[in-house]
């Protein structure tokens, strides 16, 4: 191994960098200088902080183009792995303007430097073509994670969703590294590329197919696929609402980026085929199957809940398997650019519809102490600009046009018809999609129907929004509402991203 | 030159931009929206006249200098639609009067609508339509020309109906915009032809525009019905849209009804600019109208066309406006006159000579238009000229800008542009090789401009003031007020006054430019016309002296003098009485005057012939579409509402107690997900186990296979 030029590798991991030392600087001055202070300043000043971090890492990401791989793909910096921090923070960025209202916590230091920690990961994650380093910050994310589930720590369910989230997530994690240890193994390297060479032409031995099913379980689990999305639920209904909009937004969008990656590069070769009667084994069948079900199973669950957040986590695990489609899209070598690109667009509005949903939903439970479809009766009058945004931010979800959650989910299935263009194998995936988007239609105007329609009961007075919701709320309405009429504006750049990163 | 061109898009940006904020502006900001529409125009000034003076002493020899900036806008399977900005002496001439003079009328509007609940939305319009206009004049494509066009239509159309309130302003406003559109169509379809002859739009693009050598080439060798030439058609739908916009004989009616709209609207539309734009838009596509097989310049068939439009239209409009009585009625036909000169000009004389009257006549008829508005301001928002007279002593200022703007368009002789810019006209028509017609119809004109103006000017500023009659018509009743001879004396409140400075300021500013404008086209120093043909010009006495330059100017001071001492002589010497005296004119010969004053009963003929035949035909639609078409849906609709009762049928007995059940079902008791879904988290484990079971099981199968 060559030797390490310190100050080159500083500066290629300096996005990452600057979020680390806003999170030393956001934990030092709450807990030296703020100590004192009213919640309110507290918040607002660690939340400012945050903000600047991502803020600063995010201007170097745009001031600073560099393209380079250090210690064979331990850190690799390209435009699209920059784009894709990019997302990343914003969303972390999001994530910090809904935070600043806290109650569940006197531990703000504690809690930003969390949030900016798990952002770190996951843009080690994003960064990283190295088995080893995508482990370590996978780790690094989900540890993170685990706490901010648990942060409300006089709320029972925070506490047991922590725990749960907590040990689901280690055995998935040792399934990982189990899977990982054994590519290892069978390549005698932890790049991906060099794997995927070193087992070029063996095809899916019996033990590889293992090492495959370990991986996949392990992201799986991130991603929240069925069956592996048995914590989701209770996290996402546990979890403090901040945390819950990070995990079901740039949590997601880091690990199904990452594991494109493993599974375009780490496992090039024994893609197999999940074409309609044309079932031969490799990633593309298994991505299919848990797709259909995450389909299936997210969008029917979805339907039977009654609290907002409940539903919201079974829309994410519908989402995963529309994005487990996407996956699937990328095992063929043409049309790979296009294919990659719908999906980085996909998680890019995904995740800003998501953590908008999140926001209004904060709101309302700062408001009304809980998320039950009920509270939603009237919102269109006590707030009108909000119940806006709710529209737009659900409308996208389900994938009405001209919001951005259409065109990525018109991308996607694009890309995935034209993945298998001779025989159109996976278009009866595709056709089970639409179908099921038309189901999931039914539960998000659900809570439309009772924003708008459903009468409010007397007494129920306006709902005062502060000026950091507005922003952040509105903010991401505006953009879900620009993205999908102007797609291109994401597109085309990262069209050019992935040409120049080479996939 | 170059670096300005691509800062050209500023012009017509600033005020759009203003359009658009004002457009947003609450009711009450009145002082914000007047501030941002001046200022926003005061930019466009600023940077036409960095054009304008980046374009001088740029000329070469014999063609002007010319630059200009095309960008793709969409493309269109495998063609690419551009569009461009054009920098020439024209654009850059035109540029500067359109912003100067908007601006001006923007500053006086803010005095003249001062009173207005909307004024508002009045700047609002006026931003938008200065926006257009100047996009209109640097377009380097015809398309993008096209677009600004039907952008300063509808500008015009909304200020037009202003005051929408009054059926009249409503109505008018609709003329404006249908008989405008006949010629638009006319345009369009030359666009479309040209398009599919040349393959672009682009007017000049580096030896491919379509008004470059080699489209003009191809077209002029190819014929079409009754032996014309393409490009001579095409030339002449495009003037179809000139003929409309300007307001020439027969499209020229809705030119006097938009009137209704507010004075600064009628002088900044349909006096300076926006009619002006048919004259521009024949001299953007001059190469194009001058292309003829028999290749000798300046006599193709299109320009002769041109030319005769332009003479008829000028005596037509001149006669007319000899029996109005409504102020601004007579300046609107005297406008309708004055467009029929320049497209007199452009068609014997070329370019130079059509568009210097067009910037003299800007001048003067902005001033005219201000200084009637002024005098309807000061009297009270009366437009009779028989119910005023005498206004030269409380209005001494608008009277003395009003006599300048007067003289310019009469044609005195040396000190007003007019004669000038006409004499240039009459020079160019004499000198017409195809016949002398034109310029016999072309002094007469003249000479009943002079007279008109002079019988304006002695029916409002001189004789007793009539104001008070106003009761005796019964249009301001007011029972009590006394018969007035000298109304300061005796209308308490209602006697006419000067108009505040924010109003004067610009009348005095063009009365200065209606003089000046006139010395930089004089025969001794040609320089307006060299300029816009891109050479240098000399200063030369001599050439003033010249036998034909001399006859033509003496020929038409004659004229002008003619037509003044007429005037002075039927109406200055014996100023009618009283409001309900008839005419001078009407005494001598009624019938003819009736005729006359009835505009030649054009608009009585277009209603009992078009109008009437298309109500027909829309009758006839109306039938067609009830009983036939309307049959058919209604047939159509009983057989979607008998699929619509089975669809019901199957709907309520087959859906609903199947899918719908068991989408009850699920949704109340969760189903098997909520057995999933048990909060027990070693069931969750376990169910990773079974998964990971399963997914083996299914790659060894899927291997197998």
């Amino acid at each position: 191994m060559s030797t390490v030029d310190y100050l080159e590798l500083l500066k290629l991991a300096a996005p990452e960098t600057i979020v680390v030392a806003a999170a030393v600087a956001v934990l030092f001055v709450d807990l030296v200088i703020m100590r004192d202070e009213p919640m309110r300043h507290r918040l607002l000043i660690g939340g400012a902080v945050t903000g600047l971090g991502c803020l600063v890492a995010l201007l170097w990401l745009a001031k600073v183009p560099v393209h380079a791989a250090v210690l064979g793909g331990v850190l690799v910096v390209d435009p699209l792995t920059q784009w894709v921090k990019g997302i990343v923070l914003v969303l972390t960025l999001c994530t910090a303007a809904l935070s600043l209202h806290a109650k569940f916590t006197e531990h703000v230091g504690e809690y930003f430097t969390l949030v900016l920690l798990a952002t770190c990961g996951m843009m080690f994650l994003v960064s990283s073509d190295d088995l080893l380093t995508i482990f370590v910050s996978l780790e690094l994310t989900s540890l993170c994670l685990y706490i901010l589930t648990a942060f409300s720590k006089r709320d029972r369910s925070s506490a047991e969703a922590g725990l749960k989230y907590f040990l689901f997530g280690g055995m998935a994690a040792a399934f990982t590294l189990y899977g990982l240890s054994l590519v290892y193994g069978l390549a005698g390297t932890t790049n991906l590329r060099a794997a995927a060479a070193a087992l070029a032409g063996q095809g899916l031995t019996p033990l590889l197919a293992v090492a495959l099913i370990m991986v996949v379980i392990g992201f799986g689990f991130k991603v929240a696929a069925v069956p592996f999305h048995l914590w989701a639920p209770d996290a996402y209904q546990g979890a403090p609402t901040p945390a819950a909009a990070l995990i079901a937004s740039g949590s997601k969008v880091a690990s199904f980026f990452v594991l494109a990656k493993v599974l375009m590069l780490g496992f090039a070769g024994v893609e197999g085929s999940g074409a309609w009667r044309q079932f031969s084994a490799g990633w593309a069948p298994l991505l299919a199957t848990l797709a259909v079900v995450s389909m299936l199973l997210g969008n029917l669950a979805a339907l039977a809940q009654r609290r907002v957040k409940r539903l919201l986590a079974y829309s994410a695990i519908a989402h995963a398997g529309y994005l487990l489609l996407g996956l699937l899209a990328l095992a063929n070598s043409d049309g790979r650019p296009e294919a990659l690109a719908a999906l980085v667009y996909y998680l890019a509005t995904y995740g800003l519809t998501t953590v908008g949903a999140f926001g209004v939903l904060g709101v309302l439970e700062r408001v009304n102490g809980s998320d039950r479809l009920e509270d939603f009766i009237g919102l269109s009058r006590r707030a009108p600009g909000l119940a806006l945004c709710l529209v737009v931010f659900l409308l996208s979800l389900a994938g009405i046009p001209p919001l951005a959650g259409f065109f990525g989910k018109f991308y996607v299935f694009t890309a995935v018809v034209g993945a298998e263009p001779a025989r159109l194998g996976l278009l009866w995936l595709v056709a089970l999609a639409i179908a099921l988007s038309a189901v999931s239609l039914y539960y998000y105007l659900q809570v439309l129907k009772r924003a708008y329609v459903v009468a409010p009961v007397a007494g129920a007075d306006r709902i005062v929004l502060t000026w950091e919701d507005r922003l952040a709320v509105g903010g991401l309405a505006l953009a879900v509402v620009l993205l999908g009429v102007f797609p291109s504006l994401l597109l085309s750049p990262l069209g050019a991203a992935i040409q120049v990163a080479g996939y | 030159m170059r670096g300005v061109v691509a800062y050209l898009w500023l012009i017509p940006l600033l005020p759009l931009l203003a359009a658009g904020a004002i457009a947003v502006l609450r009711q009450p900001q009145r002082a914000l929206a007047a501030r941002l529409a001046i200022g926003s125009l005061g930019g466009s000034l600023g940077v036409s006249l960095i054009a304008f003076f980046s374009t001088l002493g740029a000329a070469g020899p014999g063609e002007a200098e010319r630059v200009y900036l095309n960008f793709p806008w969409f493309e269109l399977g495998g063609a690419t639609v551009r569009l461009g900005w054009v920098l020439d002496p024209l654009a850059a001439a035109m540029a500067v009067m359109v912003s100067l003079v908007s601006l001006l009328i923007f500053i006086y509007s803010v005095g003249y609508m001062a009173h207005d609940e909307n004024f508002t939305r009045f700047f609002g319009f006026l931003a938008l339509f200065a926006a257009a206009m100047l996009g209109l004049v640097i377009a380097n494509s015809l398309l993008l020309l096209f677009i600004c066009w039907e952008l300063v239509g509808l500008a015009s159309y909304l200020l037009i109906g202003f005051w929408y309130h009054k059926p009249s302003a409503a109505a008018a406003a609709k003329k404006a915009f249908i008989t405008t559109r006949v010629g638009d169509l006319g345009f369009l379809l030359g666009l479309v032809w040209l398009y599919a002859e040349t393959g672009t739009l682009l007017c000049y693009d580096g030896g491919n525009g379509c008004l470059e050598q080699s489209a003009l080439a191809g077209l002029v060798t190819q014929t079409t019905v009754a032996g014309l030439g393409v490009s001579t058609a095409i030339g002449l739908l495009i003037f179809c849209g000139a003929v409309g916009k300007s307001g020439q004989v027969p499209l020229h009616v809705w030119l006097p009804d938009a009137m209704e709209g507010p004075t600064p609207v009628s002088a900044l539309i349909h006096a300076a600019t926006m009619v002006a734009a048919g004259v521009f838009l024949v001299a953007r596509v001059y190469p194009l109208m001058d292309a003829d097989a028999a290749n000798l310049p300046g006599l193709s068939t299109a320009l002769a066309v041109v030319a005769w439009v332009g003479v008829v239209t000028a005596v037509f409009a001149a006669c007319i406006a000899v029996a109005q009585t409504d102020i601004k009625r007579i300046l609107a036909y005297s406008t309708v006159s004055q467009l029929g000169f320049m497209m007199l000009g452009l068609g014997v004389g070329g370019v130079a000579v059509g568009m210097f009257h067009l910037l003299t006549h800007a001048c003067f008829k902005a001033l005219l238009f201000l200084g009637a508005g002024s005098v309807i301001h000061g009297v009270h928002d009366e437009q009779d000229i028989r119910r005023m007279g005498g206004l030269r002593r409380p209005m001494p200022i608008t009277f003395a800008t009003y006599a300048v703007g007067m003289m310019a368009l009469a044609g005195v002789p040396v000190f007003f542009s007019g004669f000038w810019s006409k004499d240039e006209i009459l020079h160019a028509a004499h000198g017409w090789t195809v016949s002398q017609a034109p310029f016999y119809l072309g002094l007469l004109g003249a000479l009943l401009t002079a007279f008109y103006m002079t019988r304006q000017v002695c029916y409002v500023f001189f004789g007793p003031n009539r104001g008070g009659q106003a009761a005796a018509t019964g249009v301001h009743a007011a029972a009590d007020a006394p018969r007035a001879t000298d109304s300061t004396a005796t209308n308490h409140g209602r006697s006419p006054h000067e108009s505040p400075p924010v109003m004067t300021w610009p009348l005095l500013v063009l009365a200065g430019l209606a003089v000046a404008v006139g010395f930089v086209g004089t025969p001794a120093w040609p320089w307006l016309p060299a300029y816009l043909e891109g050479q240098g010009a000399t200063f030369a006495w001599g050439k003033l002296f010249a036998w034909g330059t001399l006859g033509t100017m003496l020929l038409s001071t004659v004229v002008a003098g003619v037509g003044i001492g007429v005037g002075w002589w039927l109406y200055g010497r014996r100023p009618i009485e009283r409001a309900a005296d008839p005419d001078a004119l009407e005494r001598w010969r009624p019938e003819v005057f009736g005729l006359l004053r009835a505009k030649f009963h054009v608009d009585e003929f277009y209603e009992a012939t078009f109008i009437r035949w298309h109500g027909r035909w829309a009758a006839g639609c109306a039938w067609v579409d009830r009983w036939v078409w309307g049959g058919m849906v209604l047939g159509v609709g009983l057989v979607a509402q008998g699929l619509a009762w089975l669809s019901r049928w199957f709907d309520e007995y087959v859906v609903n107690l199947g899918f719908d059940a068991a989408c009850e079902r699920l949704t109340q008791g969760g189903g098997w997900t909520a057995r999933l879904q048990d909060g027990q988290t070693q069931n969750y484990l376990k169910v990773l186990g079974v998964a990971l079971a399963v997914l083996l099981l299914l790659l060894t199968w899927g291997g197998s296979s």
